[in-house]
């Protein structure tokens, strides 16, 4: 299986071929599928070396100038050690940036928590302007890659770096921000990212009657959720994230915006526990923060 | 013009400045006053390509002014050079004004929102690729003040432009010596500040930066882009200069002069 980031390089690899303003920064950061890349657009793609605040600037400023351009690097380090460039240079000066970060919640388990990226949803729908878009599987990263010419402005692109299956057999739309993965009753669980495929699977081995929605893009549209949601009586949120402003507290903020009384629970990262250096795989990070997937299940 | 002509265009604008400071009672005023010369140079010297009628042309200049706290000058600039109306100046940090202490890109002829620095020389450094990827002729000046050397953004992007021989790229350092609260080398050295930057790749001149004539003198050259690689100027400054009665005393940093400073500070510019 192809993973989200070879298949998201690959479309855009394509694109670029077509269109020479497409421009590829990296902050020294691989691909399989960018190698490609750099060997045969070597003028459209720049490595910036391990500098993610200056990979972020140059993009804007090549952006500014009518460039299309796609920054790369770990996702913790191009959001979290870059925030404030793109808050000047994406939210105040709406500058149209692709930020592209490969590492979402605990793609890479044995590396220890500078490499977790449990924080990036709060931080990033913090900021006005930023468009984030959750990937939860190969199909949906070649719907984003697809769909870039669409971008109204910068977008903030998260890929999981493992392989978990693919959830859909075609590139989903990603009109709604979302996408009822199994319609079930009753209970709704709502993930994003690497744990929707992983449910969808407990889900089917477990013999559930849940249903389970993919969370594709944050802000995402309110009408259509709020439709979606009338036929369940309970909401549960799922997440490889801190739980204090992620994707759980999103959901209280809507559910409140909307005036609906719909029970929520939220799983997530308690931050009291902080953060976490076991190791031997993403189970064994899930069970320092008591994030038991089945146990939420049934 | 000429140097006397740019000479006078320099004294009148350090009294805008001062005014406009005055009226707002804010405005960096000492970080605007020590680098009048240097964009005096670039806008009055036949430096900058650039239509008041037409901002956003595609073939104008880029100046980003990363030093954004020198903004009441760059503002009182665009405004004589009718950008937009004198009258603006007027309401420079009031309400119903169109700018404030830092810079924003909505305002016609500014190039980039600032305030926050470290950010400017990136941007330019992209800017200036874009322009050698499309071949196309003008120039990127981005203006930097010595305390924002401190921010290692700028050094990352010193590496990359370099690397990426940018030479249609300008940086000008307003070297005052004066941070925010101290001089910068009682904070932290940056001199040898000309080996630091040589050894970075780039060219490296250090001039004068009252000096007008010496400076568009300096600008003119780099136009013909006599070295593959991009060129820093760095401008020595008086942090308030013209104004003797608020030099060399770190704590006039960020502020319009105070009401005991208000009349030496006008007797200084004969305003």
């Amino acid at each position: 299986m192809k993973t989200q980031r070879d298949t998201f390089w690959d479309e855009i690899y394509e694109l670029a071929k077509k269109d020479r303003d497409i421009i590829v920064i990296s902050a020294d950061m691989g691909a399989p599928a960018l190698d490609k890349f750099r060997r045969d657009l070597p003028s459209q793609y720049i490595n910036t070396g391990i500098a993610e605040q200056n990979s972020i600037l140059v993009g804007a400023g090549l952006a500014k100038e009518g460039k299309k351009v796609f920054v790369y690097a770990i996702a913790s380090f191009l959001t979290l050690n870059c925030i404030e460039k793109i808050r000047v240079q994406c939210s105040m000066m709406k500058i149209p940036l692709n930020i592209v970060g490969v590492g979402a919640g605990f793609s890479y388990p044995d590396s220890g928590p500078t490499h977790h990226l449990i924080e990036d949803i709060s931080i990033m729908r913090a900021l006005p302007f930023i468009d984030i878009y959750s990937v939860s599987d190969s199909n949906v990263a070649k719907s984003v890659a697809q769909s870039y010419k669409k971008f109204k402005h910068s977008t903030y692109i998260r890929l999981e770096r493992q392989d978990f299956g693919n959830l859909y057999n075609s590139p989903p739309s990603l009109t709604s921000g979302f996408q009822r993965i199994i319609e079930g009753k009753n209970k709704l669980i709502i993930s994003t990212g690497a744990l929707v495929p992983q449910i969808s699977q407990l889900l089917k081995n477990n013999q559930l009657s849940h249903g389970l929605l993919d969370v594709l893009t944050i802000p995402f549209n309110l009408n259509d959720f709020k439709e979606l949601i009338s036929q369940y009586k309970e909401l549960i949120v799922i997440e490889e994230h801190f739980t204090t402003g992620g994707l759980g507290s999103l959901l209280l903020e809507v559910l409140n915006e909307l005036q609906i009384q719909t029970p929520i629970k939220r799983f997530g990262l308690s931050p009291q526990h902080g953060y976490c250096y076991s190791y031997g795989g993403r189970e064994e990070i899930h069970k320092y923060y008591k994030l038991n997937l089945e146990k939420i299940l049934n | 013009m000429n140097n006397t002509k740019l000479q006078e265009k320099c004294l009148q604008l350090r009294k805008k400045v001062l005014e406009i400071c005055l009226k707002a009672k804010t405005g960096h005023l000492t970080s605007s006053l020590s680098c009048v010369e240097i964009l005096v140079s670039l806008y009055y010297g036949n430096i900058l390509n650039f239509d008041s009628q037409e901002p956003d042309s595609p073939n104008r200049d880029r100046l980003i002014l990363s030093k954004a706290q020198a903004s009441p000058l760059l503002y009182a600039i665009l405004a004589d050079l009718g950008f937009y109306d004198k009258e603006e100046l007027n309401l420079f940090a009031q309400k119903d004004g169109i700018f404030g202490v830092h810079l924003q890109n909505t305002v016609p002829g500014v190039e980039t929102t600032a305030g926050a620095l470290g950010h400017g020389l990136g941007l330019g450094a992209g800017i200036a690729l874009k322009a050698k990827m499309d071949r196309d002729l003008w120039m990127t000046y981005v203006i930097l003040g010595d305390g924002e050397l401190y921010e290692g953004s700028i050094w990352e992007s010193m590496k990359f432009a370099s690397h990426h021989n940018l030479n249609n790229l300008v940086g000008i350092i307003d070297r005052n010596y004066l941070c925010t609260t101290d001089f910068t080398e009682n904070i932290v050295e940056l001199e040898p500040l000309e080996d630091k930057i040589l050894s970075f790749g780039w060219n490296c001149i250090t001039v004068d930066g009252h000096d007008v004539n010496n400076i568009t003198e300096n600008f003119e050259r780099l136009k013909s882009r006599p070295s593959r690689k991009p060129t820093m100027l760095i401008c020595n400054t008086v942090k308030g200069k013209g104004v003797p009665s608020m030099c060399y005393d770190p704590l006039n940093h960020g502020i319009a002069p105070r009401e005991n400073q208000t009349d030496q500070a006008k007797k200084d510019l004969g305003l």
